[in-house]
């Protein structure tokens, strides 16, 4: 499916926002999914980019990356009329929910995908969300949160905005400001209360399961993928007991307590 | 045009299959499989297995690098979930094995012999696991034994998958003819390791296997030569991305091509590449391919 760029920017140094007009797209997305993108023409780069969608509106489709390599610096060059190619919307949706206390923790990059879920969540659940970012100018997409009305609180490594230290720390307070009036459980369980949701790099998302043990953390798991389709088996997180999680079909979104980080 | 390819007791709509690993079961996209001539299963071994740990891939300027390692279901689980669900496909159904015993591959074929699926393609060639694997197929008196076991196992069309690593496949596939095998598939992925740029080791399973466009020449190289040394039909594989690719192999040789790693891609390749295949064939007024099939050849 090719779909044209209707804007291209750059949001701060490394990353970049593109708004795809993709009409088929944003009737059948839901937070959690991802496009594959090309992100050449020809063969070098082969292999599609995963690009979780970062927010949906009418008939467009936000996506929101970091510059990692080679694929997404040409992806990083893409402007406004340029066409993409585009495969998806690709991964099993996030658990949809109800009533419920969420928690959205987002380091870095990883706040993308969370916006598109706190929009689809915020307004039959309580929502909070905690973002971190090395330093201010760093933290992503605060102003589309805020303007959810959902409570944001940020944290930066070097305390030039908001909480000095790791947004792991925000998150476990938030948390227990919840389990402290209601009950925590699993999100299977119809009589459970809360959720929490976390994008990031891998350590921030180890040190967020470790800190809320066992309260469960689904996690968008950000990684490289062969097909994005299930077709080839080489996305794989290893499971705690045995065996792998293909990513691009059971996840991206995955039980991170079930999960070797 | 009679598109139509036999191999064995096998009759194929159109000459063009999804490769081994790289299409999971064919069942993620019926539609494109039902209009191939076949699909080929992901490779299935008697235990389940889990792979190799992440990461399992690698790319770089002309393909990429995979590790998975056989990571499959088991025999078992296979014919009981998957078999019912391949059975209903349009396409042909070809169950690609691994042992890591000569033996195994008996105890595979024997097993596959009650179940609704058209062929067998014999893997003697994986690059990704530590026993058998590649190197069984990089001695003759190995596949041979291992071919002959299945022949005497199955009633089905054997299709033998030959490696080109540190072998030559001309006679790994006359030992494959000699021991009864009805086609080759060549060539699987070839030997690779991918560092990450800080002196270590990038796959989970160090060593891995490469595939993609970087591949055609010395696969269409491997497919002249062998095409010309057995009787047996030969399937083409590696670094097919277009018709053209395609043709090229049936150009050297070929009779059949797998569409592999252009799978990953574009979940529709294979079935890009019969389309072309098909318009090209309509354009040159091509009767059947024995027009095409081996013209290298002819010129020499």
């Amino acid at each position: 499916m090719f779909c044209s760029v209707v804007q291209a920017r750059e949001l701060c140094a490394g990353v970049s926002s593109l708004w795809l007009e993709a009409p088929e797209t944003t009737r059948r997305v839901k937070p959690g999914q991802f496009l594959n993108v090309r992100v050449s023409n020809g063969l070098d780069p082969l292999l599609r980019r995963p690009i979780s969608v970062c927010d949906v509106e009418r008939s467009r489709v936000r996506l929101v990356f970091r510059v990692v390599g080679r694929g997404t610096a040409m992806l990083a060059r893409v402007r406004a009329g340029d066409e993409l190619d585009v495969l998806g919307p690709l991964g099993r949706p996030a658990p949809e929910m109800r009533h419920k206390d969420i928690t959205l923790c987002g380091g870095g990059i990883g706040t993308a995908p969370l916006l598109f879920l706190a929009r689809r969540i915020s307004r039959a659940n309580r929502v909070q969300v905690v973002l971190g970012a090395r330093t201010k100018s760093e933290l992503l997409l605060v102003r589309e949160f805020r303007s959810l009305g959902v409570p944001v609180s940020l944290a930066t490594d070097d305390g030039s905005v908001g909480h000095q230290g790791m947004v792991t720390e925000l998150a476990e307070a938030a948390v227990r400001r919840n389990t402290s009036d209601t009950r925590h459980s699993t999100i299977d369980n119809p009589q459970s209360s809360g959720a929490v949701f976390a994008c990031g790099p891998r350590p921030m998302l180890a040190d967020l399961v470790k800190r809320l043990d066992p309260i469960p953390v689904f996690g968008f798991v950000e990684e490289r993928m062969g097909c994005g389709t299930g077709i080839c088996y080489c996305c794989a997180l290893p499971k705690k007991g045995g065996g792998h999680v293909r990513f691009c079909e059971e996840g991206p979104v995955v039980r991170l307590n079930e999960a070797v980080l | 045009m009679n598109p139509k390819v036999i191999l064995g007791q096998t009759a194929f709509v159109n000459p063009v299959l999804a490769a081994s690993g790289t299409f999971e079961f064919g069942l993620k996209f019926k539609s494109v499989a039902n209009r191939l001539g076949g699909v080929v299963t992901k490779a299935i071994t008697l235990q389940p297995r889990v792979g190799n740990p992440p990461p399992r891939i690698w790319e770089f300027a002309g393909g990429v690098i995979n590790s998975v390692g056989l990571e499959n279901p088991g025999l078992e689980k296979f014919c009981n979930d998957v078999v019912p669900l391949t059975s209903k496909l349009l396409c042909r159904v070809v169950v690609n094995i691994a042992g890591f015993t000569v033996d195994e591959y008996g105890e595979l074929a024997a097993r596959l012999e009650s179940e609704s699926i058209d062929a067998l393609e014999v893997n003697v060639s994986c690059p990704n696991v530590k026993e058998g694997g590649a190197l069984f197929g990089q001695q003759p008196s190995v596949v041979e034994a291992i071919t002959a076991l299945v022949r005497r196992r199955t009633t089905r069309t054997v299709i033998v998958k030959l490696t080109a690593n540190f072998v030559d496949p001309v006679e790994t596939a006359k030992a494959a003819e000699a021991a009864g095998a009805d086609a080759v598939t060549l060539i699987n992925t070839l030997f690779g390791l991918a560092l990450d740029g800080n002196g270590r080791p990038f796959l989970g399973g160090r060593n891995g296997g490469v595939s993609g466009p970087a591949l055609k020449p010395f696969a269409l190289y491997c497919v002249d030569r062998v095409a010309a040394a057995v009787k047996i039909p030969v399937i083409g594989c590696g670094g097919i991305m277009s018709a053209t690719d395609a043709l090229d192999f049936l150009s050297a040789g070929a009779r059949m091509v797998q569409v592999g790693t252009a799978n990953l891609v574009n979940p529709e390749a294979a079935l890009n590449v019969w389309n072309g295949m098909k318009e090209h064939a309509r354009r040159n007024r091509w009767s059947n391919w024995d027009t095409v099939v081996g013209r290298i050849r002819r010129q020499d």
